[in-house]
């Protein structure tokens, strides 16, 4: 087989491969690029390129175009050279990518940079997308500075910040992304975090029993670092919002009407069990149904036959001071079951707005005194009490407004539940204060038909003086200040308030909030879970103790990378794919008829027959050729198909070039007749491939290259 | 000038010589005749290794045909004219190009190639076809180019395997009158294998006859088909009597 390629055969054959080769690549590579080229285009239209974005913003619709500029004026003024691009538009919410040029991309500007945009019209909320990075997420409070300078010590490593509880590590390279990520797995490892979970109703000393558990696990597993994290901020959240609820329940509850039941005798309530009053609807009639109009009330308390409720269906008259009426037992249908008594029904909003009125009254009345003093005299008396009396108590009522204020907007807080709330419990709190002016201002109504004038008169100069002095004060601001807060008076009915009031109660009575939870971080190397447990366990001895371990932040597959990643793994594979493609057909297609050609001359010639056809030499060179342009192909063009390895890419190749030569004359038969004719008239081998087996097989890579060398175009 | 000692060749169980002696002298032609599939095809393909033989010996001019490099074989091959049954001419060249090409490829010069050509046709009486490609001719007319291609490199040697076998019957005759002028005119040694009997009969000077893969008899035709020994001799002889 060796002289076949003899007389520079060889040389047009090496020639041919390189080629092909290069063919291949091309072939592969381009259409690969092409196809990426087109899909990474569409892609980069949705997600931004690699690399080119910090930022997505995610903007309501409606303000896109405010948005856009104000992003426009940010670029401009901030950060001059800055990208901005719009995307697709999903629900309502439109998508900006934001880009700073490289020198903007420091720590301080990144760990600052939602900061940047609070102001962008719209805004709903954002995701940093700076790239090349790597994505930490659920990096637990107490160790992520720690945990951000382990990190910046790694070499490819930018910086590190953090948004909303994830960190983002910024690289030099994308390349790194996964030995980094390794590293990072590694030092996330160091790390882990036992938590201690108490059910609710347990009242635990979180910082003893944790000092507790502390001890304990460095006695029994010892070598590790532990170290007591319970997120504090939580806990006193947690705290100041159940206390919350309950001073608003308790406001609530003096805010609703009041209502007081007298069973009948023989009748036995309980607390909880609902019954019906006629109120403003139709009359009650034991047998039928509510109608619009009843009101439904909910025993709260039972004290003998005197019972307290609520009303959680239904109102009273706004303006109607009481309410005595028939009760009657409901059921839950609405059927209007046995009477069960008298129930008494106070409307406490209408006496605070009405001691307040009474109050508005009065110091207009006052005010128009201390002006005309002298036509007054005769009220003078009473009205300086009553006055008086008001006065001291909205001092007092100042007083109590400052100190609230300053207790529930001292936590900085501006939430607008809060806002409420404060409303809310001045109004609570003035109520109280009305009613004492009220009753003030009866005692002097009395004390007024035993008025002595005489002894009036006496202190007329004494009275004088003090009216004087109200024109000193100012009344009306006064006023002003009690006029707003009869208007900021909740208007809340007694079936919201009732309804208020069971939902509070449920919500404290405690499903929904968990326990108590100690956290322990546990750094030098992980501790077993289960022997955690049963160190803890065994001493803490509590059976409701849930141990749970978890770590410190997980790493997160960067989505757009993940997917840029999987596009350039698809191009990889296309371009494979086409390299096994490219390889079978111009085998098949062209270099088949050397294969056939010398299996032909093989046959003719001394060679031995071989018992094992697998090893006949043009097969195995076959194989041979096919290993090495599939090779070749492959690696030149950038291909990779997952879980090939390149010595299976050598054996797919070494299989198609065997295959094509076992069945080459199916594909190039030979022309024997020809053939035999050159080497009867003494043609060397390379002379009957040049001029008389190739130009006359199919049109090709190799017909091309051997017209240089042919010396018969024919 | 040719010597062929004890040849043998056997494809797989088929035996196709078993063992052929044969002498041939220079200027001598010898008509090789047989039933079909004895190894006539063999024997004559075997003499320029178009066929391989597992055993034996060729002697041409004294030098083992056997023991050539290929450069020798190559060079040797040039002094033998070898025509096929088949003509085997190249389709994708002209009837001018055919019979010159392997010259060219020797290394001769194109002009003096193309001279060559030019006269081997005109010596089997083929003139205005040299444009044409060898499907545009008839079956006696390629196998004329095939003669003429065969002659032009001025053969010592010429082997003919049944070149008339393939031709209908009425182009037979244009083909063994050339062949016949060629014997007459060229004092070039030939072996001819073929089944026209009155053609050997009047051109061989020896007339070999083989049955499975050996030479079972040999001599002056006029012996061979007077006084024939063999079981084959005896067949030619009512042949040619009828
Ligand atoms: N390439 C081959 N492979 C296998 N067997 C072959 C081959 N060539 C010839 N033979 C066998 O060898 C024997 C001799 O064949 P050969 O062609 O020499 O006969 P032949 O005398 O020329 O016959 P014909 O007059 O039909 O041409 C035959 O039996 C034939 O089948
Ligand atoms: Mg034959």
């Amino acid at each position: 087989m060796l002289s076949f390629f003899r007389d520079g055969f060889y040389k047009d054959f090496i020639v041919l491969v390189l080629v092909t080769i290069l063919l291949g690549t091309l072939f592969s590579a381009g259409i690969a690029w092409a196809l990426d080229a087109y899909f990474g285009d569409t892609l980069t239209d949705m997600i931004g390129e690699y690399g080119q974005y910090d930022i997505i913003l995610h903007i309501q619709e409606e303000s896109k175009e405010a948005a856009f500029r104000e992003l426009e004026r940010l670029g401009d003024q901030q950060f001059p050279g800055a990208r901005l691009s719009e995307t697709i538009t999903i629900a309502g919410q439109a998508n900006f990518f934001f880009g700073l040029p490289e020198e903007f991309r420091t720590k301080e500007v990144m760990a600052n940079l939602p900061s940047y945009f609070a102001a962008v019209p719209g805004l709903n909320s954002h995701t940093i997308i700076s790239d090349p990075s790597i994505l930490i997420r659920g990096v637990h409070g107490s160790v992520s500075d720690e945990l951000a300078q382990k990190i910046e010590e790694l070499p490819g490593v930018r910086f590190t910040f953090t948004d909303m509880g994830n960190m983002i590590v910024l690289l030099e390279d994308p390349i790194l992304a996964k030995a980094l990520e390794e590293d990072i797995k590694e030092i996330l490892g160091e790390y882990q975090l036992v938590e201690l979970r108490f059910p609710m109703g347990f009242e635990v000393d979180t910082a003893q029993v944790g000092e507790e558990a502390i001890r304990l696990l460095e006695q029994e597993l010892p070598g590790r670092k532990y170290r007591n994290v319970t997120a504090a901020q939580y806990g006193e959240d947690l705290n100041a919002f159940l206390k919350t609820l309950v001073e608003m329940r308790d406001f609530l509850l003096s805010y609703a009407s009041k209502v007081r039941i007298t069973a009948d005798p023989e009748v036995y309530l309980i607390v909880g069990e609902q019954i019906a009053i006629q109120g403003q609807g139709a009359e009650l009639a034991e047998g039928g149904m509510l109608t619009e109009g009843n009101v439904v009330i909910e025993i709260t308390a039972v004290n003998g036959d005197q019972a307290e409720g609520m009303i959680i269906r239904g109102e009273i008259a706004p303006a109607m001071e009481s309410l005595h009426q028939g009760g009657y037992r409901v059921f839950s249908d609405g059927q209007v079951a046995r009477p069960i008594g008298q129930v008494e029904v106070e409307n406490e909003r209408y006496r605070l707005a009405y001691a307040i009125d009474e109050s508005l009254r009065l110091l207009e009345e006052l005010e128009v005194l201390s002006v005309q003093a002298t036509d007054a005299v005769q009220n003078a008396d009473a009205v300086l009490n009553t006055f008086q009396e008001a006065l001291l108590q909205l001092e007092v009522l100042q007083a109590q407004m400052r100190q609230l204020n300053q207790g529930i907007s001292g936590k900085d807080s501006t939430s607008s539940s809060e806002q409420l709330l404060v409303s809310l419990l001045i109004n609570g709190l003035f109520q109280s204060l009305a009613q004492a002016a009220v009753q003030a201002g009866e005692d002097n109504l009395d004390s007024l038909e035993n008025l002595d004038i005489a002894a009036m008169r006496a202190s007329l100069d004494q009275i004088s003086d003090q009216v004087a002095n109200v024109q000193d004060i100012d009344v009306q601001a006064i006023i002003n200040q009690i006029e707003y807060v009869r208007e900021t008076l909740p208007m809340l009915g007694d079936e919201d308030i009732g309804r208020s009031i069971r939902l509070i109660n449920t919500y404290i009575a405690g499903q929904v909030i968990p326990g108590e939870r100690i956290q322990i971080m546990v750094e030098n190397g992980q501790v077993d879970e289960g022997q955690v447990e049963t160190v803890l366990r065994r001493s803490l001895d509590n059976p409701y103790l849930n141990i749970y371990s978890t770590s410190v932040g997980v790493i997160n597959p960067d989505a757009r990378s993940e997917i840029f990643r999987l596009l350039t793994e698809v191009r990889a594979i296309i371009a494979g794919l086409l390299a096994i493609v490219f390889t079978g057909a111009i085998l098949m297609l062209d270099h088949a008829v050397v294969f056939s050609t010398l299996k032909y001359l093989r046959r003719a010639g001394r060679a031995k027959r071989l018992r094992w056809q697998v090893l006949n030499p043009v097969l195995l060179f076959g194989g041979l050729l096919g290993a090495v342009i599939l090779t070749s192909v492959y690696r030149l063009s950038g291909a990779e198909i997952p879980y090939l390895s390149l010595g299976s890419i050598v054996l797919i190749g070494g299989l198609v070039g065997w295959v094509v030569a076992r069945f080459a004359e199916r594909f190039s038969p030979v022309n024997i007749k020809e053939v035999t004719a050159g080497q009867a008239l003494g043609l060397s081998n390379v002379q009957i491939m040049r001029e008389i087996v190739i130009p006359s097989s199919r049109p090709g890579l190799m017909n091309l290259l051997n017209r240089w060398k042919q010396q018969f175009r024919g | 000038m040719l010597e062929i000692k004890d040849m043998r060749k056997t494809y797989g169980k088929t035996t196709a010589l078993a063992g052929v002696n044969l002498n041939v002298k220079q200027g001598e032609t010898v008509v090789i005749m047989g039933p079909s599939g004895c190894g006539k095809s063999t024997l004559i393909r075997c003499i320029n290794r178009l066929t391989e033989p597992d055993s034996g010996e060729v002697l041409v001019q004294g030098r083992s045909v056997l023991q050539l490099s290929d450069e020798e074989l190559m060079a040797f091959r040039r002094k033998v004219g070898f025509v096929f049954q088949q003509f085997h001419l190249i389709g994708r060249l002209t009837v001018l190009e055919n019979v010159m090409f392997h010259l060219v490829l020797a290394g001769a010069d194109r002009t003096w190639a193309k001279e060559q050509a030019a006269a081997a046709l005109a010596k089997v009486g083929l003139h205005d076809v040299h444009a044409r490609k060898p499907e545009e001719l008839s079956g006696g007319q390629q196998q004329r180019v095939a003669i003429a291609r065969a002659l032009a490199a001025g053969p010592e040697l010429m082997l003919w395997d049944e070149p008339t076998a393939s031709l209908d019957p009425i182009l037979v005759g244009e083909v063994l009158e050339v062949m016949e002028d060629l014997v007459r005119s060229t004092n070039t040694t030939m072996i001819i294998v073929t089944h026209e009997v009155s053609f050997a009969l009047r051109v061989a000077h020896r007339i070999v006859l083989m049955d499975q893969g050996q030479i079972v008899e040999e001599g002056p035709p006029e012996v061979i088909f007077k006084a024939p020994v063999s079981e084959i001799g005896l067949k030619y002889k009512k042949l040619l009597a009828s």
